[in-house]
């Protein structure tokens, strides 16, 4: 019986289990960042880091200290605190040795706590049992998943700013409609991915 | 995108907050719909409205967690150290929200099964940290609970219309009652999956906003 | 101003009522959540056995059926029940295997029930996936699972296993039709269930 590779889950992740598209997951930041190609770049960076560090200390903290001790009702918990906890760290970091970078994330950094998507990929990570490899596939892969969808979204919505839309569906429910063809777009990607 | 969150009640100056209150419920609902008008927290309001049952007991968590966690901030505000305020909103939160999947898994385990990991993740949810930060620490309790209760209603609503949709179109049901019956309306499967959920937030926001028509601001008493 | 050492006991104090509180309230559901577990169990191996259950059957109902209609053992290392129907002491009626592996994107745990011949399927359910939506998804749905009835374990060449094809067209009484965009997840569950149907045909 042979696993999935990290390699496959990392690239399946990008692509056909779009953390965004398929798992609607980090949506607020989505629709709020996505006006500029820029912002959204520098966004889903952030977010692809923080993702890949998150899902590796919460799998070394479920299954070495959570588990063994049978305190997995305290999952969630431990999980957003760990989340809040790294980001602040970053946010520290980041000011101490590159004020430029850290002037030009600005908001998004503690915006980056509350994205359903990191706490959703640690999550999906337990659900599905990955080992250590697989989950840092999957980190990398949901966060560069993301990354995409807002990069696309961003780029689509600028073109919008030239089209005639109307006036009730101008901003979000347009932006909505967008995405959900993409979504289909990339449910094309099914079937892709085959394993050696 | 969004308009201003409801000022204190204190500091209105007029008015009781009992008056307020009815207002503030109101507002939830209809004027400032977190999700509608606000667009706050849709991450679940699009995974779990597959199923319009579903939908419902998302929404019911999100009241249950919006008014309790409301009401522990503001009954704590007073004592929360200012610099780790947003961990000790989130510890609240996320407290609520383990209890409500906890008991879920308890006495409603096929639809624990069928919400997953989106329950949990209301703890991540924009809007309950949104008025957990801007309402509950400068407000009393008892008002700080009809802001919860309002912001879970407005989003509950908004869950079970868009459930209602999805669910009636992709599988032909309402609530598992047959409506549209599979001889001679084939489902719409896409509405079940992610991209007909984009599609019926995007039409729902917009009947919202043809509703309301264009953007006035409101008088704030 | 609150001084650091507030802001520390605040914070311990907070995060120790938390812990305890989830603490009780996951002792005082956790019965409730292994019955429930239990049952969900015991209501997937007697649906795969075509025994007749109650739509609305409490989890101590389930149990009860299940306790005089089913026994169970294992065999080959895997949990294995036989389907002796309450009041005859015949032959077993069917027999229903658990099978469990690594899909494509989580775990799959599923039953296969076969008829007393110990060849013919009498059904499949999978009750556990995490494929994606919509396509290996399916593999939870009536729809791919009742092609399973009355196929065969055993080749027309005699050999053991079943096989799930990439489009239609193939026949045979071990084939039935994967699911179109869901390859990779097909492939997964053809190689668990096929290990399953190896260790329980090499132990007859």
């Amino acid at each position: 019986m042979s696993e999935t590779s990290a390699l496959v889950i990392l690239i399946a992740a990008i692509l056909t289990n779009n953390i965004l598209l398929t798992n609607f997951l980090g949506m607020c930041s989505f629709i709020a960042c996505s006006g500029q190609i820029r912002t959204a770049l520098g966004l889903g960076t952030a977010v692809t880091f923080v993702m890949t560090m998150t899902t590796m200390l919460n799998y070394i903290i479920y299954y070495f200290v959570l588990v063994p001790y049978g305190l997995e009702h305290l999952t969630y918990i431990v999980f957003i605190a760990v989340i809040a906890a790294f980001v602040q760290f970053v946010e520290m970091f980041v000011e101490r040795f590159s004020p430029k970078l850290y002037f030009a994330l600005g908001i998004f950094l503690p915006l980056i706590t509350v994205n359903c998507a990191i706490l959703g990929a640690s999550l999906f990570m337990i659900i599905r049992e990955y080992n250590f490899f697989q989950s840092v596939g999957f980190g990398i892969g949901a966060g560069l998943g993301w990354a995409l969808a807002i990069v696309l979204m961003a780029g689509l919505r600028q073109k919008m700013r030239y089209s005639n839309v109307p006036q009730p569906f101008e901003g979000i429910p347009i932006a909505m409609i967008v995405t959900c063809v993409l979504a289909m777009a990339f449910m094309g990607f099914a079937g892709m991915v085959a394993i050696q | 995108m969004a308009n201003n969150p409801s000022p204190s009640c204190m500091t209105s100056g007029t008015g009781s907050c009992g008056g307020r209150g009815l207002l503030t419920l109101k507002e939830g609902i209809w004027a400032n719909n977190p999700l509608a008008i606000q667009v706050l927290g849709i991450c679940s309001a699009l995974a779990v409205t597959n199923r319009l049952e579903n939908s419902l007991v998302m929404g019911l968590a999100f009241i249950f967690v919006s008014v309790g966690s409301n009401m522990f901030v503001s009954l704590l505000r007073k004592h929360i150290p200012h610099r780790i305020r947003m961990i000790a909103e989130v510890a609240i939160i996320a407290t609520f929200v383990i209890l409500f999947d906890q008991f879920l898994k308890a006495f409603y385990w096929d639809m624990s099964k069928q919400l997953g990991p989106y329950v949990g993740l209301i703890i991540t949810n924009c809007i309950i940290m949104g008025r957990a930060e801007a309402f509950a620490l400068q407000n009393p309790p008892l008002v700080s609970m009809v802001d919860g209760l309002a912001n879970g209603l407005g989003y509950a609503v908004i869950l079970a219309i868009i459930g209602f949709f999805r669910e009636l179109f992709g599988a032909g049901t309402v609530l598992g009652y047959t409506i549209l019956d599979s001889q001679w309306y084939t489902s719409n499967q896409l509405m079940i999956l992610a991209p007909g959920a984009f599609f019926v937030m995007g039409i729902v926001i917009a009947v919202f906003n043809a509703l309301k028509g264009p953007d006035e601001q409101e008088v704030r008493r | 101003m609150k001084n650091n050492a507030y802001t520390l006991i605040f914070a311990l104090v907070m995060g120790i009522s938390c812990a305890l509180l989830l603490t009780a309230a996951a002792e005082f559901t956790s019965p409730y959540r292994a019955a429930n577990a239990k049952a969900e169990e015991i209501r997937n191996v007697l649906n795969v056995l075509n025994v007749s259950v109650p739509d609305d059957a409490s989890p101590d109902e389930l149990v009860e059926i299940f306790n005089k209609n089913v026994v169970q053992k294992t065999k080959a290392g895997l949990p294995f029940y036989s389907f002796v129907p309450e009041g005859t002491s015949n032959a077993p009626e069917a027999y229903a295997v658990q099978f469990e592996g690594q899909g494509l994107w989580g775990p799959i745990k599923g039953f296969l029930a076969l008829e007393s011949d110990m060849k013919t399927i009498r059904g499949i359910t999978i009750y556990e996936q995490e494929e994606t939506p919509g396509l290996g998804g399916e593999i939870a749905s009536e729809r791919f699972q009742e092609q399973f009835m009355g196929k065969s374990i055993v080749s027309e060449q005699r050999e053991p296993g079943i096989r799930i094809t990439r489009g239609s067209g193939q026949f045979g009484r071990n084939v039935v039709e994967g699911i179109t965009g869901a390859t990779m997840t097909c492939e997964k569950v053809e190689s668990i269930l096929n290990e399953a149907i190896t260790k329980i045909v090499e132990d007859l």
